[in-house]
């Protein structure tokens, strides 16, 4: 099935704003001193990258929860490496 | 599932199930539940308890206490950090009580001296599963607590990721609410 032109804009203009929406929360949640536009999709938040720590995933998935009504287990904390992989965990549980 | 421990006084609250009572416990049963021991042991009773999800405790504040020595001469105030620690040793007793539960065990560790025959467990693995304090998030000292004050704690138990538990916590003493935090604790990964 192709989509028409529009639709992959729209598709596309709604990805880009859930990503934005997660960075910023993001940013507010765990009191980053960043600017969320500077944060890549694909950065790694933890470690090098955004050097969250392992004690932020639980405040992460708190606020993704709380923001998006979507929950993250054990077994998805994979969702929590990148901005665009929180974004498609979204996407796939909403 | 009904909680019954040797010294219980079963009040008439009950879980959202409408099935749990909540019991009180001792100071002799809370040890039975913590690794904590003199001076470190700062909850003196359980008033409410819904293992793995809430609890309330007691906290009596005595010009004896040594720390009130040192805290401070001539103008003795309950440390703010002990008030911390309290809602820590609390949230350890909720967890805790709630992975005996989810084991199929009674709550509370029975005394050493009844465990054989209660075969409810020995009295060292919930102990054991006591983790670490990870995060102070918020706290908010909002009154001094003295000497005779009866301080009142309400503990919440929140998300759980691993083996990161999200817990919020409130201290009173009358009416008046004197903390509010945020923490995040551990449970030990090897013991459960």
């Amino acid at each position: 099935m192709t989509m028409t032109r529009d639709e992959a804009t729209a598709r596309a203009r709604a990805r880009q704003d859930l990503c934005g929406t997660v960075k910023t929360l993001l940013v507010d949640r765990l009191s980053l001193d960043v600017e969320p536009a500077v944060i890549g999709d694909d950065q790694p938040l933890f470690g090098r990258g955004l050097e969250l720590d392992s004690i932020d995933t639980l405040e992460l998935a708190m606020a993704i929860e709380e923001e998006f009504g979507v929950a993250i287990t054990d077994d998805d904390t994979v969702s929590l490496l990148s901005i665009n992989r929180l974004a498609d965990h979204v996407e796939a549980n909403r | 599932m009904t909680v019954t421990t040797s010294r219980t006084t079963t009040t008439g609250s009950t879980g959202a199930d409408g099935t749990r009572a909540a019991a009180v416990l001792g100071a002799d049963e809370i040890a039975r539940l913590l690794p904590h021991r003199y001076p470190f042991f700062l909850l003196d009773r359980v008033t409410a308890l819904e293992p793995g999800v809430s609890a309330e405790a007691v906290k009596n504040v005595t010009a004896s206490d040594g720390v009130l020595a040192g805290h401070f001469p001539g103008r003795m105030l309950y440390p703010g950090v002990l008030l911390v620690e309290c809602v820590a040793q609390l949230a350890a007793v909720v967890y805790g009580t709630g992975a005996r539960e989810a084991a199929g065990v009674s709550p509370v560790p029975p005394a050493a001296d009844t465990a054989a025959e209660a075969g409810g467990g020995g009295e060292d693995d919930a102990a054991a599963r006591v983790g670490y304090l990870a995060e102070i998030k918020q706290a908010k000292f909002l009154a001094p607590v003295y000497p005779g004050d009866q301080v009142r704690l309400r503990v919440q138990s929140g998300a759980r990721l691993g083996s990161l538990i999200a817990v919020t916590g409130q201290a009173s003493v009358g009416r008046d609410v004197v903390m509010t935090a945020r923490l995040t604790v551990t449970e030990r990964p090897d013991a459960s």
